[in-house]
């Protein structure tokens, strides 16, 4: 058999040789090329997507500015609506707001920049006092004593007809950088 | 290149490799050949669609609907991956019926075929329990109230059928047990069984090889390796299907309905267009012969399916020396395309329930107008009767101005006024007028 002659034969059966051969040969393999492009881009951004978006926060009012005397940090309750995929959940959060004399709110993280605890204030010595290590922070987040690695963490507020709003974040804790979670 | 020899120094691929592309084809490749090959690569392509789909869904009632929704709305190629599962699902039902009628029409279920035939069977049942399952999933208004149909027509099977739709419903109502063991049967357990039958069907062609031509003129030709020609030929339908597919995932939105509300009876559903001509033959038969339609019928229909290689013993395969057989199969057709015909043409004559019909009747529930108005018997009876008020008052304009203020129009009236928004006196507006003697 020639290369360019359309027939060969195998086994009793005759089968396209040469140039015939290739061409099927070659359109197969480009059906197949394309099939398979044509799902696994979808399929794969269709696993990661979640992965890659970040999640919108929304501001959150947290309660009127009356609440937080002045010079004396304040934990502010409220209800947060948390999206879990096609879930909501409800969930309870707690910040530190400070109002300082210029009538400016600094809102902290309630989580301890150490290990994640959640600490406290003690107006006696005017600071903030973590029970599980010791870290000491002054009113305005900075680390005083202990282990915490890096002050308060502060987060986005704005005050609008007189109330307070918060986007609600969480940082890694133990990190001198500050990592968003 | 280099691994696969040396692959094959050890395993002796070669041989395989032989075996699988050197199957000899008499009279060699054939586009009329493609149909099986089709099913096979849909069939792969709702399980790989399938599988990702169960990357996000639910199988609860608490959770389906709004998981469903995720997809569509929120995952990237959500609403692509979807559409792919749910029209490779009918493309499935089209290449079944081809490939059954191409073996059909040249006599491939003849001896020595006969299992492969029957196993081919049990493959489309397969088939269609996986479409009767995967139906409920989105769990919407369609869903539920097509499978609570469904389920109802097991019931009505003679005395096993209210067992059997006990046990298919798994509770006492359609809900969370039957939306779960739905899920499994069709995520689990059919697709093991489906692939079972599928090796034993490619298994029953290798060892007796496919059927051919139909004339011995043209077998006598000689065979033809299955590759490269007829693999060329599956790979390029292959890719014409995926793309018709793709095509209509990407440009026919295929939107859920609302979420599945037991409550809401007045919900009709229309199933998939592949179970439209049973649907229309239950709309003619009524009464003690319902069974008849609901079981005995598909029950005869499957059974002769199923054992017709020993029905038709004409040796023959040549269509032109079978006028029984094939007269029979063309009956059988035009009857089921009769079906679907009529059927299609009865869903788009019907005219389709107006929406703002539907939310005035929710409003005539809301404010509690059958506290002294009557529609049917239903209702307090100290106001006039509304169940033909769109004949006796076609007046769009007068009811308008009535529920703004029933006095104006109707001195004396006792009727208060509602606090209804504009919309709100369009919508009960229109549902007092569609309360006609014909609709």
């Amino acid at each position: 058999m020639s290369e360019h002659q359309g027939e060969g034969d195998e086994g009793g059966a005759s089968t396209p040789v040469g140039t015939r051969r290739t061409f099927f040969g070659w359109v197969t393999t480009v059906a197949a090329g394309l099939i398979g492009f044509g799902l696994a881009v979808p399929l794969v951004g269709y696993v990661i997507s979640p992965a890659l978006k970040r999640r919108e926060r929304p501001w959150v009012d947290v309660g009127s500015l009356e609440e937080v005397p002045l010079g004396d940090p304040k934990q502010l309750d409220h209800v947060t609506t948390i999206q879990d995929g096609y879930l909501k959940n409800q969930s309870q959060k707690a910040v530190w707001a400070v109002k300082r004399p210029d009538g400016q709110v600094s809102v902290f993280s309630p989580m301890c920049t150490h290990l994640g605890c959640g600490y406290r204030w003690d107006g006696d010595v005017k600071q903030f006092k973590c029970p599980c290590h010791g870290s000491v922070f002054d009113i305005d987040g900075k680390v005083v004593a202990g282990p915490a690695p890096r002050p308060l963490d502060l987060l986005p507020s704005k005050i609008e007809n007189g109330r307070l709003l918060v986007v609600f974040k969480e940082f890694k804790p133990g990190t001198k950088d500050i990592v968003e979670l | 290149m280099r691994i696969y020899q040396w692959l094959d120094s050890r395993l002796n691929l070669k041989s395989v490799e032989r075996t699988l592309l050197d199957e000899p084809i008499p009279g060699g490749a054939s586009w009329i050949y493609v149909f099986g090959s089709a099913t096979l690569f849909l069939f792969l392509l709702q399980a790989i669609t399938g599988m990702f789909l169960a990357v996000y869904y639910a199988p609860t009632p608490d959770h389906a609907y709004d998981s469903i929704q995720f997809i569509e709305e929120q995952v990237t190629f959500g609403a692509f991956v979807r559409g792919l599962h749910h029209w490779g699902a009918s493309a499935m039902v089209v290449a079944i019926g081809l490939h059954m009628l191409q073996a059909f029409l040249y006599g491939a279920y003849k001896p020595p075929r006969e299992v492969m035939w029957m196993v081919g069977v049990v493959l489309f049942l397969l088939v269609m329990a996986f479409a009767f399952t995967g139906y409920l999933l989105p769990w919407d208004q369609t869903a539920y109230w097509a499978t609570q149909i469904g389920l109802n027509m097991v019931g009505t099977v003679p005395v096993v059928g209210e067992f059997l739709m006990r046990v298919m419903r798994g509770g006492e109502v359609l809900g969370a047990l039957t939306l779960s063991r739905f899920f499994a049967i069709h995520v689990l357990f059919l697709p093991a069984l489906l692939i079972s039958l599928i090796a034993a069907h490619l298994f029953i062609l290798r060892r007796v090889g496919p059927a051919g031509p139909w004339t011995d003129a043209r077998a006598s030709l000689g065979s033809e390796t299955f590759y490269p020609r007829q693999v060329y030929m599956d790979a390029v339908v292959m890719l014409v299907v995926f793309t018709v597919i793709g095509s209509l995932a990407l440009l026919v939105p295929f939107p859920l309905t609302d979420k599945a509300n037991p409550a809401d009876t007045s919900f009709v559903p229309v199933p998939e267009w592949y179970f439209l001509f049973y649907y229309e033959l239950l709309k003619y038969v009524h009464g003690p012969l319902e069974p008849l339609a609901t079981w005995i019928l598909p029950m005869v229909v499957i059974l002769i399916m199923l054992f017709w290689p020993f029905i038709d013993r004409n040796p023959a395969r040549n269509p032109i020396r079978r006028p029984v057989a094939i007269g029979a199969g063309a009956v059988f057709l035009l009857v089921v395309f009769s079906l679907l015909g009529l059927s299609l043409k009865n869903l788009y004559a019907v005219p389709r329930v107006d929406p703002a019909v539907v939310r005035g009747k929710a409003l005539y529930a809301e404010f509690g107008c059958a506290g002294c108005h009557r529609i049917h018997g239903a209702g307090g009876a100290v106001a006039p009767d509304l169940s033909f008020v769109g004949d006796t008052r076609p007046e769009r304009e007068w009811h308008v101005k009535h529920f703004k203020d029933p006095q104006s129009v109707s001195p004396g009236s006792f009727m208060p006024k509602f606090p209804l928004t504009d919309p709100q006196l369009n919508d009960l507006t229109s549902y007092v007028l569609s309360l006609k003697k014909t609709p």
